[in-house]
C-alpha cells in the first residue's frame, strides 16, 4: 500500500520480553565437502550449548528447549524439503515441535523474529533459532539462476539470472542522485572484508586498496567482483529465552526487539509515498530531498532505498525506546550483500538522513576507528566482516550477525575471534595482525536482515540486559 | 561482437486452455516439464507477440488511490492491489519511454537466453505508475535518461515470454 491507514501502523506489543543467552556458528566455506548439513548444525549448536559460559551443563541447557525455529532460503540448492526435520532429528530434539522459516535473505531474521515471537507470547520459555545454507552442491552460475529465481519469474527472471544484476540497477541510480563516488562505495568492501581478517569463521577475508576494488571484474555494471558477497555454506544459532530462564542461564543476556516490513518483488513496482519518519526526523528534514526528487523524477523510497527497512527499523525503534539511532545504538551489523546494500541502508535505518548516505560513510562513524578522528566510531558497522568479508549462508545470515551483535554486547569479541585454538578448530592459522574488534563498553546493537531487492527485511535490536 | 543484441533461445511452448497460456519449462524432458500459466496476464504476452504493448488501469471510482482514474501497470495486474476490482485493458501505442535505471550484463547465470554483454533497462513511460525491466538492443553506451522505443518479436520470432518486448534507443 502506498497510504497505511491507523491499523497499519499499530507498534507490535510483546506480552512480555524476550532475552538472548548464547549464540553459536560454524567457520564459512565456499565449498564444505567436509560435512554434510546437518553436521554443521550440530557445529553451531554444540558451540551454541558449550560455550557460551552458561550456568548449566550443555545437556541440561537442552533440556530446557521447548521449541525450534529454522531458517533455509532454498530448498533448491539441496533438493532437499523439509530438511528442518532432518536438522532437528539430527540435534536430537525430536519429538518437539520445530517451524521452518523462508523469507528470502531475511529469512535468517525471520527465524530470530519467529523465536522472538514464541518467546514473548508464551508459546516458549527457551527457543532455539537456528539456521543453515548449502550453496555448493551446483556450479556458481547455477547457484546465480537458482537465486534469481527470487527474482519475478515472469518479468525478470530471464532478463539476467544472476542476482547482482538487479541490484546493479539500483546502485547505478542511487549514484546518480546522490552523486556519489564509487570509491566510497570501494571504501565499503575494504573495510568490511578487512574487518573478516581478524574472525576465525570468515571465507573471504582480505587487506585490500579501494584501488584493487575498482580495477576488478566487473560482474554487473557498476559493481565490481569484491563489491559482491560469494556462495557460502555453513550454519548459525541463538538461544532466546524468557527473563526468569535468562538470568538462570547467564548475567549476561541481551534483551531483544524484533520487528519486520515487506515490499514489491519487482523495484519497479515501487510506487511513490511519503517517507515514514523515525523518531528523530521531521517532515522538514526531507523538504530539500522531495523537491530534487521532483526535479530528477525520483520518488522514495524508488531503485535508492528500501522501504521495507525503513518500516522495520519504524517499528523496531519504537519497540526498543530507541529515539536518535546514531546516539542510542552502538553497532550495527548491516545487510553488505553488495556495497550499495550497505550504502543504501544508513538512510533507511536513519544513521544519518536519506540523502547524506555517502557522507555519513566518508565520515568515519561506521569504521571501529574513526580514520579522521583515532577514536572510535559513533556506530562501527560490519565488524563481523559482514556479508562480504564473513559470510552468506542465505537462511544463516540474519542469525549470525545477531549472534556477532550479542557477542559485542558480552564484551566476548575476543573470546569468540581472538583464541588461537579456535582458529585450528577450522583448519586455519590465527593471523600475526589480528586484532581485538571490541567495541568499547556497547549497550545496543542493531542487525538488519535482508531479502531480495528489499522484499523482506527484519530489523533487530539486542540491548544490554 | 555484432552491434545488436541477439537471443540465443528456441520459442518456448505454449498450450492453450480456454483463453489462457501455460508456458512450458521442460526441466527433465517432455516428462519432467512444468507448464506454467500466465493466468489473467495472457492477454499481455499475447499482445507481445503481435506487436502490442498492454496494460492495465483500475477505473473502479470507489478505489482510494485511482478514484476511477488511475495510471497504467507494467507488468500489468488482473486485479488493483489498492480496491481489489478488476483492472481493465488497455493498450499503449507506440510505446517509448526513458531509462530510468540500468546495468551492463556482463555475465549471466546458466540459461540466460539473452547474448552477452547487454544492458538491462529500467524504463518509465509517461502515464504508467511502474517502470518496467527489460533489454536493449543497442550495445552502444548509455545513460539515465536516454529515450527508447519498444520493439516486438512477433511471429515466428516470438519466445512468448518476457523477451517479446526489447528496447532500442531513439
Amino acid at each position: 500500500m502506498i497510504e497505511f491507514q491507523p491499523g497499519n501502523l499499530r507498534v507490535p506489543k510483546w506480552t512480555r520480553p524476550v532475552f538472548m543467552v548464547a549464540a553459536g556458528t560454524t567457520d564459512y566455506r565456499k565449498r564444505y565437502p567436509q560435512k554434510k548439513l546437518e553436521e554443521l548444525c550440530m557445529m553451531a549448536f554444540r558451540m551454541l550449548l558449550e560455550e557460551n559460559d552458561l550456568k548449566m551443563d550443555p545437556l541440561e541447557v537442552k533440556g530446557l528447549i521447548n521449541f525450534a525455529c529454522y531458517g533455509e532460503f532454498a530448498d533448491h540448492f539441496q533438493d532437499q524439503l523439509l530438511c528442518e526435520a532432518k536438522v532437528h532429528d539430527y540435534l536430537g530434539l525430536d519429538l518437539l515441535p520445530n517451524l521452518g522459516i523462508k523469507t528470502g535473505g531475511a529469512t535468517g531474521g525471520s527465524t530470530l523474529l519467529t523465536g522472538a515471537m514464541a518467546i514473548a507470547s508464551g508459546m516458549a520459555d527457551c527457543a532455539l533459532v537456528l539456521g543453515w545454507e548449502r550453496m555448493d552442491e551446483v556450479q556458481t552460475w547455477t547457484g546465480n539462476y537458482y537465486i534469481a529465481s527470487a527474482a519475478c519469474k515472469d518479468f525478470e527472471t530471464r532478463l539476467a539470472r544472476n542476482y547482482a544484476s538487479y541490484y546493479a540497477p539500483m546502485a547505478r541510480r542511487f549514484q546518480e542522485m546522490y552523486h556519489v563516488d564509487e570509491r566510497v562505495r570501494a571504501a565499503i568492501a575494504v573495510k568490511n572484508r578487512g574487518y573478516a581478517v581478524c574472525s576465525p569463521y570468515a571465507q573471504q577475508a582480505g587487506r585490500h586498496t579501494v584501488d584493487e576494488v575498482l580495477s576488478g571484474e566487473i560482474v554487473s555494471d557498476p559493481l565490481r567482483f569484491l563489491e559482491c558477497c560469494a556462495m557460502s555454506v555453513g550454519s548459525a544459532a541463538t538461544l532466546l529465552c524468557s527473563e526468569e530462564l535468562a538470568f538462570k542461564l547467564t548475567d549476561k543476556p541481551a534483551r531483544v526487539y524484533a520487528a519486520g516490513g515487506s515490499h514489491t518483488l519487482r523495484t519497479g513496482d515501487r510506487r511513490p509515498m511519503r517517507i515514514p519518519l523515525l523518531p528523530n526526523e521531521t517532515e522538514e528534514d526531507y523538504r530539500e530531498l522531495y523537491k530534487e526528487m521532483e526535479k530528477q523524477d525520483g520518488r522514495w523510497p524508488g531503485f535508492e532505498s528500501f522501504g521495507a527497512t525503513r518500516f522495520a527499523a519504524y517499528m523496531a525503534y519504537r519497540m526498543a525506546g530507541v529515539k536518535n539511532p546514531i546516539e542510542d545504538l552502538d553497532l550495527v551489523e548491516t545487510h553488505d550483500a553488495f556495497t550499495i546494500s550497505d550504502l543504501q541502508t544508513y538512510g533507511d535505518v536513519g544513521l544519518t538522513l536519506y540523502g547524506k548516505e555517502q557522507d555519513y560513510v566518508t565520515s568515519g562513524e561506521c569504521y571501529l576507528i574513526n580514520p579522521h578522528t583515532g577514536k572510535q566510531g559513533k556506530c562501527p558497522a560490519n565488524l563481523s566482516g559482514g556479508l562480504l568479508g564473513t559470510m552468506h549462508a542465505v537462511g544463516a545470515t540474519g542469525i549470525f550477525q545477531a549472534g556477532e551483535v550479542f557477542w559485542q554486547l558480552q564484551g566476548k569479541y575476543d573470546k569468540f575471534h581472538g583464541d588461537p585454538k579456535l582458529w585450528e578448530r577450522y583448519g586455519k592459522k590465527k593471523p600475526d595482525d589480528w586484532q581485538s574488534l571490541q567495541v568499547k563498553n556497547p549497550r545496543r546493537g542493531l542487525a538488519i536482515s535482508h531479502a531480495g531487492v528489499g522484499s523482506h527485511v527484519v530489523c533487530s535490536i539486542l540491548e544490554k540486559a | 561482437m555484432a552491434d545488436k543484441v541477439q537471443l540465443k533461445t528456441r520459442p518456448s511452448q505454449i498450450t492453450a486452455v480456454d483463453d489462457v497460456w501455460l508456458l512450458h519449462f521442460p526441466r527433465f524432458g517432455e516428462e519432467g516439464t512444468h507448464y506454467h500459466t500466465y493466468g489473467m496476464l495472457t492477454p499481455y504476452f499475447r499482445g507481445l507477440g503481435e506487436g502490442r504493448l498492454m496494460a492495465t488501469r483500475c477505473v473502479n471510482p470507489r478505489c482510494p488511490i485511482s478514484k476511477g482514474h488511475g495510471e497504467l501497470w507494467l507488468p500489468p495486474r488482473a486485479d488493483c492491489p489498492d480496491c481489489h476490482q478488476p483492472m481493465v485493458w488497455e493498450q499503449i501505442k507506440d510505446p517509448s519511454g526513458y531509462i530510468y535505471a540500468y546495468t551492463h550484463v556482463e555475465r549471466g547465470g546458466t540459461g540466460l537466453e539473452i547474448e552477452c554483454p547487454y544492458y538491462q533497462v529500467d524504463v518509465k513511460i509517461a502515464g504508467v505508475c511502474t517502470i518496467i525491466k527489460g533489454y536493449l538492443l543497442d550495445r552502444k553506451p548509455i545513460k539515465i535518461g536516454d529515450k527508447v522505443r519498444a520493439g516486438f518479436r512477433t511471429g515466428a520470432d516470438a519466445t512468448h515470454t518476457c523477451l517479446d518486448i526489447y528496447w532500442e534507443l531513439v
